[in-house]
């Protein structure tokens, strides 16, 4: 192993011109100033926002009996942090050999902790790192009272918890299949007292405790990184390699894709089999039952969508009370996400285009097809938020209407995410600060959600106005339907 | 691990994905010295048993045992006896051929390794490109290469998935001759293939694999693959 890391460091140095070198570093630190410059400045701004309660004087549900204490939706969320930190990390490996470790390393007669030991920790200390950072202005704008250095000290306390959860992860590799849940769930509920430590900072303690306690995991796992069974190190490998190209090419489509694909899931599911085999009128309606059991077979996520309703509810019972445009841009941006989440199918299907071509149907029918479950989802996941929102005095009853509509509507923006094109690579990229990025990048990127946005301006609006009137109604239905057709009909 | 009797048995064995099987039950012995060929149509299911007595994959139900313990793909002592080459096309990319040789002939503590690795450059016709990184070779010449690895290493048991792919006729029959000099010196051999010419040259005995496998002779095997 030595004499392969050796090798490829040689042959590296060999290819890479010191010019080269330099030019990549200095386009590196420019990028990552630019970006520090403008998440810095957009931060302060926003708590001088939340601090002063400039725009807005009121919540989007006022008069409310209902209240949520800041501090505990704060706690809540830094432990969705963790929970979705440490889920993340178990579908990556965390204990992971790459395509051609698996193929050249994994058979030698040899330990193999060596083997995936420095990656791993590597890894590990990595994702500490940039959750500490990650956290930093989480704390400033949810902390307004704090010091720096008290901030700076819920950051390390936090980044040691994710080094904790990231570490769980690699111990659930050593256990067998049929322990896993249960060790999941262990592991789960042991980070929860966890996520209260970043906000004890007036304590001495916490940062101590939790670092002790990271260090004592990662002890533990490295001791037995080479037990991880080959089989999970070769899944894990596939998975942070598809991960990490989805990552460097930008690729949303291909990112949702690499994580769909969880650790120990062997089984098929034969969920409607029966449904799927009884007869049909007509291809449309073999179309639509096909896409309803595809949908239900690759297991749509529940944790996420789930977790953004929470946190949707959770922003506008705090008190104090966020602005309300602040509100309204986390339900945004929980819709956006939910949105995309129920695009597996169409985002598999896209690609094998040859198979709906298959099909004795236009185009734009196997297109409204593939809308059918989105849109039944999101329909439901709207309904259920704006019902909340409603039942806590928000808009008015029309409200659901309006959130059921922009739900339908939504998974427009579904399809047209999912199934956009790749990025044109060949056309000359853009000089940016944040370095040469790809003529259509951006568009790419923003392509999907730009439509999801659009389609939730009015039932936005109708939060933000307290009044969901019959008019809004109409428009979002008009909206909605004229995105569904305009997404079947038009997009390529 | 070594010892007498059957190298590799495999009582009952079920194989499949998910609950389905792909094939009947398998139920197979290999001595030392013996090359078992593995035939079928396409989708019978020869990989998917070569993978699970390989313990690439879980079997369904029954059992593979090599050296009358059970397949464990993770255990030292089962990884310095068993080698297996599938088609998989992956090489680190900054490593040379000879450098990836190397590094297998060393993790198995060949003795004379870089002697070792020319004799295998030599032999897969690879001497000419044994400087150059796997990526600029020809698919053929990456396949030679996957092969030199599993032939250059000690193994009592060496399971080829198909070696004849993307091997021009010279180099197959050459490959033959190898499998069959590798089962002269005491190994078994499981050779999946579709080419009767090598399976007639190489096996002692035929698994044909289907809905049900049954156990012929090498040319009953030859006659199944041409269809006859």
């Amino acid at each position: 192993m030595a004499f392969t890391r050796g090798t490829a460091r040689r042959y590296n140095r060999t290819r890479s011109a010191l010019r080269d070198v330099l030019l990549d570093v200095y386009s590196t630190v420019l990028a990552l100033g630019c970006v520090a410059a403008i998440a810095v400045s957009f931060v302060l701004a926003l708590r001088d926002q939340i601090a002063g309660r400039g725009v807005v004087e009121r919540s989007l549900v006022d008069g409310r009996w209902q209240v949520l204490p800041a501090e505990v939706l704060w706690v809540l969320l830094t432990y969705a942090g963790l929970a979705s930190l440490a889920v993340l990390a178990r579908r990556l490996g965390p204990v992971t050999a790459s395509p051609a470790e698996a193929v050249w390393w994994l058979p030698l007669p040899l330990d193999r902790r060596p083997l995936v030991l420095p990656a791993f920790l590597r890894r590990t200390l990595a994702a500490g790192l940039a959750a500490a950072v990650a956290y930093l202005p989480f704390s400033v704008l949810t902390a307004l009272d704090r010091q720096a250095a008290g901030h700076l000290l819920a950051a390390a306390t936090f980044g040691a918890m994710a080094v904790i959860a990231v570490a769980g992860a690699a111990a659930l590799q050593l256990t067998l299949q049929r322990q896993e849940p249960r060790r999941r769930a262990l592991l789960l509920a042991g980070l929860l007292p966890g996520a209260v430590l970043p906000f004890l900072v007036q304590a001495v303690w916490p940062l101590p405790a939790a670092l002790a306690a990271a260090a004592w995991m990662l002890a533990c796992v490295a001791a037995r990184a080479g037990s991880v069974p080959g089989a999970d190190l070769m899944r894990g490998g596939a998975v942070s390699g598809h991960v990490h190209a989805s990552v460097f090419f930008l690729e949303a489509n291909e990112l949702h894709r690499a994580l769909a694909v969880e650790p120990g899931a062997s089984r098929q599911r034969r969920w409607g089999a029966g449904l799927h085999a009884r007869p049909v009128r007509g291809a449309f309606h073999a179309l639509v039952r096909a896409d309803v059991v595809a949908f239900f077979r690759l297991r749509p996520p529940l944790a996420g969508p789930l977790l953004s309703l929470a946190t949707c509810v959770g922003v506008v019972l705090i008190h104090p009370a966020l602005p309300a445009l602040l509100q309204i841009a986390v339900m945004v941006i929980a819709g956006c996400a939910t949105a995309a989440g129920t695009g597996r199918v169409i985002r598999r299907t896209a690609l094998i285009p040859e198979l709906d071509a298959l099909v004795p149907l236009a185009p734009w029918l196997v297109r409204l097809s593939r809308l059918v479950m989105p849109a039944l989802a999101l329909a439901f996941w709207m309904g259920g938020l704006t019902g909340i929102l409603a039942a806590l005095g928000a808009a008015g009853p029309l409200l659901v209407a309006l959130g059921v509509a922009a739900g339908a509507g939504m998974a427009a923006g579904t399809l047209r995410a999912a199934a956009r094109p790749a990025t044109d690579w060949s056309r000359p990229p853009v000089e940016t600060p944040f370095g040469p990025v790809p003529r259509d990048q951006l568009s790419t990127l923003l392509r999907g959600t730009d439509l999801t946005v659009l389609v939730m301006v009015p039932v936005m609006l109708a939060l933000f106005l307290d009044a969901a009137s019959p008019m809004l109604v109409l428009a979002q239905l008009a909206l909605s339907a004229g995105a569904i057709a305009f997404q079947a009909r038009f997009a390529k | 691990m070594a010892g007498v009797g059957a190298v590799l048995e495999a009582r009952e064995l079920l194989v499949g994905y998910g609950d389905t099987p792909v094939c009947g039950e398998v139920t197979v012995a290999v001595e030392p010295g013996e090359v078992l060929a593995v035939v079928g149509v396409n989708g019978a299911g020869k990989s998917t048993v070569v993978r699970t007595l390989a313990g690439r994959q879980l079997p369904l139900a029954g059992d593979a045992l090599v050296h009358g313990l059970p397949v464990m793909p993770d255990a030292v002592l089962f990884r310095r006896q068993v080698a297996a080459v599938f088609d998989e096309d992956v090489f680190f990319p900054s490593l040379t051929v000879r450098e990836h040789l190397l590094l297998v002939a060393r993790g198995h503590s060949v003795a004379s390794p870089d002697k070792a690795v020319a004799a295998e450059l030599k032999f897969f016709g690879l001497l000419g490109r044994a400087d150059a990184v796997p990526d600029s070779l020809s698919s053929g010449q990456r396949r030679r290469l996957l092969l030199a690895a599993g032939f250059i290493r000690p193994s009592s048991l060496l399971i080829l998935d198909e070696p004849e792919q993307r091997l021009d006729p010279v180099m197959r029959d050459a490959l033959g001759r190898r499998i069959r000099g590798h089962a002269g010196a005491g190994a078994a051999v499981v050779l999946v293939t579709h080419d009767p010419r090598l399976l007639v040259q190489t096996a002692t005995q035929c698994l044909v694999v289907g809905d049900f496998v049954e156990l012929v002779d090498p040319m009953q095997g030859a006659s199944a693959i041409a269809g006859s």
